[in-house]
């Protein structure tokens, strides 16, 4: 087992290495001159343009291209990843700040995605050919074809302004004192980026549920008079799951990516929200942080899969 | 004492049904209209069906904008700013005055061609790589394989985002930008199902007659596998409407001055059309649901007909 993470990780490697460099060509090719984003603004405000030149030199931007593009690997190992063009923060204070709140509201997305995917996949596996299930198929697609944000914009309309059951957008407010209040602002970004989520994991939920219920031990199972519930829940869905849980994996980090939309839509102040923001305001060392920061959790997710299904079935680690 | 069996509830039922099918088989077969299995099935999938007739009628409506529009899409009329559905204006003005019905025919061509031409730019890349690279193998298609995985391991709209802030907003920008980061899907699944088609016999026999590589994979491989592939150009028509009407929405996609359904609905970002002035969006938003409904029913259909293992 630990020869086999080992294996992952080292083919991980040279993937995040490439992607790193790619990032690194593309903030050079840029027409940001890079002391900029290196160095703090209140430094920069303080020093003369002979001094701002000893500092190049210093910082090392007069070298070759591979030797800088490797200190700033080194950079990112220690944590440094330059500052914002916009404000001179540093980005990692960016990144800090906005990441809990993408986080939450993945979270919930994947929820909501979770239960609704998992439980209407299963309840049309089993009354398949059914009403029921061409009704789910075809809810399904529709909930894969309304784009998120006229999704958003209808839902604003009918419970922000015409119901005002909850708020149109933002996260907290400061004179909130419990989580309950804050809640509020989470439930619609959360439900539109679940549904649109809900319909793939159902898709794949009702075909691994078939492909159980196809399988011996559980015609045997419906042979000895079984009841029906303890078929599909004990013996059906702990089979089907395996598969499910390799979907939900990789939701995770597109979830991060996958938030941009909705995040913009609801005000919601995350990492799709800044990244929106550092685009238009072609704020490249954001945008290239950013990118790094997902495409880094989309192969973590990746990995975590894969050793996850190896655990679950030793079959695919012989592969 | 023997009683006659007589059916009764259910076995009545599939009693009747048997002897239906019974009078049925001793018929002579129908003539079909339709020569082509696969298109004969589509047909008869009452989804793709709607889908179709959805997918032509909005398809036919944009091209012939010009022709149906009341007005030219750009056309101004300050003093008609902001009125509500009528009889001259169908879906009503927007700010400008500028008719929102015209505007939605004439955006859908712009949606529908990158769309659709992203689709099959990505399509025409990914299948060109993706066959002959999974039937040649070697160094060419390990180095392939790594720089799709390169381009898949980002999010999707993380990607285009990142290319756009990198090349600019415009038309041209947008379809290259899409058609390069949507080609590693095709071509993965091109490049695994000519993988499974390599080891078939007729391969084999091409190879011993001593064809070209060239006519062995794209002449006498390629159709064979051309069924996974009009499914995946459907669904990713679908796709990348959806996302050009996205990063129109949010403004980063195709230039405002142009009318594209993203940039129609991208006028609800103000609270107060959002409130007032539902007819500037929610039509817009109406029809992009129903096209990419439409696309999914047919590229739904399409897979169901196409797929071998579901013959009949």
């Amino acid at each position: 087992m630990l020869s086999y993470i080992i294996r992952r990780l080292l083919t991980m490697i040279p993937m995040l290495l490439v992607i790193c460099f790619l990032i690194f060509v593309g903030m050079e090719l840029m027409p940001t001159d890079p002391i900029s984003y290196m160095v703090g603004p209140e430094q920069i405000a303080n020093m003369t343009p002979e001094k701002l030149e000893e500092m190049r030199e210093a910082l090392g931007l007069n070298r070759p291209f591979i030797v800088r593009f490797f200190e700033w690997l080194g950079g990112i190992a220690r944590g440094d990843f330059g500052y914002s063009l916009t404000n001179g923060q540093p980005i990692k204070d960016i990144i800090a700040a906005k990441l809990p709140a993408t986080i939450e509201l993945s979270l919930y997305a994947l929820l909501i995605s979770t239960v609704f995917g998992v439980f209407l996949g299963i309840l049309s596996a089993v009354k398949r050919g059914s009403t029921t299930d061409s009704a789910l198929t075809v809810l399904g697609m529709v909930g894969i074809s309304i784009p998120e944000f006229f999704f958003g914009l209808v839902m604003i309309l009918v419970f922000a302004i015409n119901l005002k059951w909850l708020p149109i957008g933002g996260r907290t407010l400061p004179e909130y004192t419990s989580y309950w209040q804050q809640f509020r602002h989470v439930i619609m970004p959360a439900t539109i980026l679940g549904i649109s989520m809900t319909a793939g994991v159902m898709r794949y939920s009702r075909s691994s549920m078939l492909d159980a219920l196809n399988r011996d031990f559980l015609k045997t199972a419906r042979a000895k008079g079984l009841p029906k519930w303890r078929i599909y829940i004990l013996h059906g869905f702990r089979v089907a799951l395996t598969p499910v849980v390799v979907l939900i994996g990789f939701r995770l980090p597109t979830l991060v990516g996958g938030s941009v939309v909705v995040e913009q839509i609801f005000q919601w102040p995350g990492i799709g929200d800044a990244f929106v923001t550092a685009v238009r305001g072609n704020n490249y060392p954001l945008v290239m942080m950013i990118a790094l920061l997902t495409v880094t959790m989309m192969l973590a997710a990746s990995l975590i899969v894969d050793v996850l299904t190896a655990l679950i079935d030793p079959r695919v680690r012989l592969e | 004492m023997t009683q006659e069996y007589i059916p009764k509830g259910r076995a009545k039922q599939i009693a009747r049904k048997m002897d239906k099918i019974d009078a049925a088989s001793k018929l002579p077969p129908k003539k079909q209209l339709i020569k082509s299995r696969s298109l004969r099935k589509l047909i008869s999938n009452k989804l793709s069906v709607i889908g179709i007739v959805i997918f032509t009628v909005i398809v036919l409506s944009s091209i012939f904008a010009s022709v149906i529009s009341p007005y030219p899409p750009g056309e101004v009329n300050l003093r008609e700013s902001l009125r509500a559905p009528s009889w001259e204006h169908p879906f009503g003005t927007d700010k400008l005055g500028r008719d929102v019905f015209s505007r939605v025919l004439h955006g859908g061509r712009i949606s529908i061609l990158v769309g659709l031409g992203s689709a099959l730019g990505a399509a025409f890349v990914g299948v060109l790589f993706g066959s002959y690279c999974g039937y040649k193998g070697g160094l060419l298609d390990k180095t392939v394989m790594r720089i799709s995985e390169v381009f898949m391991s980002f999010p999707q709209m993380i990607l285009v985002l990142l290319l756009v802030s990198m090349v600019g907003q415009s038309l041209a920008n947008l379809l290259i930008i899409f058609i390069l980061t949507g080609w590693g899907s095709v071509y993965r699944m091109t490049r695994s199902q000519m993988l499974s088609i390599r080891e078939e016999e007729y391969v084999q026999a091409l190879r011993a007659f001593g064809l070209n590589d060239f006519i062995i994979c794209f002449k006498h491989m390629l159709p064979n596998a051309i069924g996974p592939i009009a499914v995946n150009i459907t669904l990713s028509t679908a796709m990348f409407i959806l996302q050009e009407t996205s990063l129109s929405f949010l403004g980063l996609g195709v230039p405002v001055q142009i009318a594209t359904w993203g940039n129609i609905i991208n006028a609800a970002n103000n609270m107060s059309i959002l409130q007032n002035n539902w007819w500037i969006w929610l039509p817009v938003g109406a029809v992009i649901s129903l096209f990419v409904l439409s696309i999914n029913f047919i590229g739904d259909g399409l897979r169901d007909s196409t797929d071998p293992t579901q013959m009949g």
